[in-house]
């Protein structure tokens, strides 16, 4: 760039402005002549001038002076130059390629870095006219140039994650509204805190625009702006930020009771097993089941005895649009015609006939709902389970919420078939999106008696219902999450490690497919429950040989934990190899046994307790 | 033909069963217990509580609100009027399967609820500090509530089998309340 030092600011814009919407392109099949050549025969037969081009690799890359420019050469694709077809590809649109935008865009970033505090949290973009840098590159001379600032340096800052900001000064910048800094909004939506002393705020009206957008807005700075003398200040300021505590340094709300106002006392958890017993083996039901139910239903028939039951209902609530990734469309047409919902179902004798009675009628509804795919093993965190017992039938009761993919149509579709029918009565406008094959949010229901072989599904409930986010999955904070690899709920096998997998896993499930079915109501052979005593789920008493790094002991379930302490206490092996053991063996007692039993010999001394 | 098999075989076992009049009110009756559960968490007027204490089983009720177990349902209440910001559930899904042999039935309910955003809490009261104290507060013209987005829930419930015959009488065996899904504009925390 050539106005480095330049003082006509106006020019070095329109310069500027050139170089923004600059598209880089490239052109192949160029080879049997020079690159002059080339820009030579381009400009005299496009009428396109392609400027800065030079040598990269095959092609030759250069630059047009627009959008428009770059696909008016597309058209010429194919065009014979020295003995060969050319070939144009646009490589990049405009912008951030141009080599002036480019220095401004590190300019900004450098500026960035040096006004940030990472202790603090705190961007500091007071006073950015007497910032030497800015004034020297001629950034902060005008308001038109100004107005520009901000939104660059918010869009840049939301592009950089290492700038973690809970706090942003920007006094003494002559603001006379929040117009050009509306979109800190968006950049930094859990801001706590925020000053704007020290300048021309008059009115109103223009913060405005920030009313329910910085929602976790602890304090506020205004002084020294007009605003701040007005007699509705005050009330206004707690009416646009809900949970401001500190204006212009006086507290104004009552931290405590403010934040027990706006929380649930009853913190949300992924998983709640009422004993330590039947965890584990209703975490492995639900994982043999949702095998078997995406890869072949038929087989689960032998769950359930003719006293069994199933039903299906339909909540086609659409959630608001303002949870994450949710569904706003979505489609029921395979469900519907089952749906036993009986808050929508009227006709009493619809709901009896939806009331799946005994393995044969539920192999009906299987074959007539999509196929699917859970992903428990691959994505654990976006399942949630709790699990009670239930003393009246010896058994338990597991709930499981989720999501999964319908990844086939039905194998029996129903839908068609009762349609051909009818058609003239129920088919007016009934048309084949109504099925398109998605992702849905689930909740299942199974209530379970144990029997001396297995198990008995006495009754199973799902409700489906359009996708949307879970609502147990942390808050996007301010924290950056540290991605850590997230122990697997249910049993894996690790391919990588073949001396730990000695003993796979049965093709069957533990569970007793196929187990003679109970009468129902008849004690079974198993000790009942426990019923539940302690309701807080007891913290696992770990060995104290075990000592596990806390950072790992907290991102560990409690099943893992007890799963951990039961390995470490019968190998000897010292908290770091436990875990690795365990972690190898897809958190699975038995195969972790096999595979230690098998390895034994192999292991370093340094690997068990002194 | 199967098909045709099928169908008439669960038509048969309806009428076998109790698929007459009674068969017939047995699931509005669920529903209405239902709303009425609903319609309890969301009452505002502390007298009522007594009487939605009522519907839990005295001898051992199961409670779990959000994966949170509660030893009694009385300490869920307490912490529900006290802690929790005035509620509007609508519901969106029922289902109920009465177990065979067990006298008990099981409720699965699906619906959607929101909290009252604007600052103050159940009875009334809001966080902020008076500027001046002589200055009457205006907590008791109570202002409307400021309803935020719906949350998503689901809720499992066991209860007696007499619920049917519209016996509410201590019939709540577990009660198992959790959300499912939480609209990012909400200024409730859950977490």
């Amino acid at each position: 760039m050539n106005g480095v030092n330049n003082v006509n600011n106006i020019s070095m814009l329109a310069q500027q402005q050139q170089l923004q919407s600059r598209v880089k392109i490239g052109v192949r099949n160029w080879q049997n002549a020079t690159v002059q050549d080339l820009m030579n025969f381009l400009s005299r037969t496009t009428r396109i001038s392609v400027v800065d081009a030079m040598v990269e690799g095959p092609l030759v890359v250069g630059h047009v002076a627009s959008r428009a420019d770059a696909e008016s050469l597309l058209k010429w694709n194919g065009i014979r130059f020295a003995g060969n077809n050319l070939k144009f590809e646009i490589l990049s649109d405009s912008g951030n390629d141009g080599a002036g935008a480019n220095s401004t865009i590190t300019l900004l970033k450098n500026f960035l870095y040096k006004r940030y505090n990472a202790q603090t949290k705190m961007l500091d973009l007071g006073n950015l006219h007497a910032d030497p840098d800015l004034v020297q590159k001629g950034l902060f001379s005008s308001i038109s140039t100004q107005s520009k600032m901000f939104p660059a340096l918010m869009k840049l800052a939301s592009k950089e994650p290492q700038l973690v900001v809970e706090s942003i000064n920007l006094s003494d910048n002559n603001l006379k509204d929040i117009s050009g800094i509306t979109t800190l909004a968006q950049t930094f939506p859990y801001l706590k805190n925020l000053c704007l002393a020290n300048n021309q705020i008059s009115r109103f009206r223009t913060i405005e625009v920030w009313k329910n957008k910085f929602k976790e807005l602890r304090e506020l700075l205004m002084i020294n702006n007009p605003i701040s003398n007005d007699k509705l200040y005050r009330s206004e300021m707690m009416r646009l930020f809900p949970k401001l505590v500190i204006l212009d340094n006086v507290m104004i709300r009552d931290e405590q009771k403010l934040t027990s106002i706006y929380s649930i006392p009853m913190k949300i958890q992924p998983f709640f097993f009422e004993n330590n017993e039947i965890g584990p083996s209703s975490t492995d039901f639900v994982t043999n089941f949702l095998n078997f139910w995406d890869t072949d239903r038929m087989q689960l028939l032998g769950l359930y005895t003719p006293q069994s039951q199933f039903s299906i209902s339909v909540d086609s609530s659409i959630p608001p649009s303002s949870v994450t990734e949710s569904d706003q469309n979505p489609s029921f047409g395979y469900y519907l015609s089952h749906s036993r919902n009986i808050s929508k179902v009227s006709s009493e004798k619809s709901i009896e006939q939806r009331l799946s009675l005994g393995p044969e009628a539920m192999s009906e509804v299987f074959r007539a709902i999509p196929k699917t795919k859970h992903h428990l093993q691959d994505m654990p965190d976006e399942y949630s389970m709790e699990t009670v017992t239930y003393p009246q039938i010896n058994g338990f009761i597991v709930t499981l919420h989720g999501f999964f993919e319908e990844t086939g149509k039905p194998d029996a579709d129903t839908n068609n078939k009762s349609s051909a029918g009818r058609s003239r009565r129920f088919n007016h406008g009934h048309n084949s999106t109504n099925n398109r094959l998605f992702k849905k949010s689930f909740d299942r229901t199974w209530v379970i008696v144990p029997t001396g072989t297995g198990v008995v599904v006495a009754s199973e409930m799902l409700t489906v219902r359009p996708f949307a986010a879970n609502a147990w999955v942390q808050q996007p904070g301010p924290v950056p999450q540290q991605p850590q690899p997230q122990p697997p709920l249910a049993p894996q096998i690790d391919p990588m490690n073949p001396s730990l997998n000695a003993s796979p896993p049965p093709p069957q499930p533990q569970i007793g497919m196929g187990g003679l079915p109970v009468p129902m109501g008849v004690p079974p052979q198993q000790p009942g429950m426990p019923p539940m005593s302690a309701p807080a789920p007891a913290p696992v008493p770990m060995a104290p040989t075990l000592q596990l790094p806390l950072e790992v002991q907290t991102r560990l379930n409690p099943i893992q934990l007890e799963l951990l302490n039961k390995l470490h206490i019968e190998t000897k092996l010292n908290a770091e190899y436990t875990f690795m053991l365990a972690e190898q063996s897809g958190w699975n007692y038995d195969v972790a046994i096999k595979g230690f039993q098998n390895s034994v010999n192999n292991i370093p001394r340094e690997a068990f307790i002194p | 033909m199967n098909r045709f098999g099928g169908r008439a075989g669960n038509y048969g076992s309806g009428i076998g069963s109790s698929g007459n009049v009674s068969g017939n009110s047995r699931s509005q009756v669920a529903e209405l217990f239902v709303k009425r559960i609903l319609t309890h968490l969301d009452d505002t007027d502390p007298s009522k509580l007594n009487e939605f204490l009522s519907i839990f089983n005295p001898n051992g009720c199961k409670v779990v609100i959000n994966a949170t177990p509660f030893a009694q349902p009385t300490a869920f209440l307490e912490q529900w009027e006290t802690g929790v910001t005035q509620t509007q559930h609508a519901l969106t899904a029922v289902d109920y399967h009465v177990i065979p042999g067990s006298n008990t039935a099981v409720f699965n309910v699906n619906c959607k609820v929101r909290f009252d955003e604007g600052g103050r809490d159940r009875l009334g009261q809001d966080a902020s500090i008076q500027q001046n104290p002589q200055q009457p507060r205006n907590a008791l013209n109570r202002t409307r509530p400021l309803w935020g987005s719906y949350f998503g829930v689901s809720l499992q419930l066991v209860t007696e089998e007499r619920v049917l015959n519209n016996d509410t009488n201590g019939v709540v065996l577990a009660f198992n309340y959790n959300m499912v899904y939480k609209p990012d504009d909400s200024l409730m925390n859950i977490q």
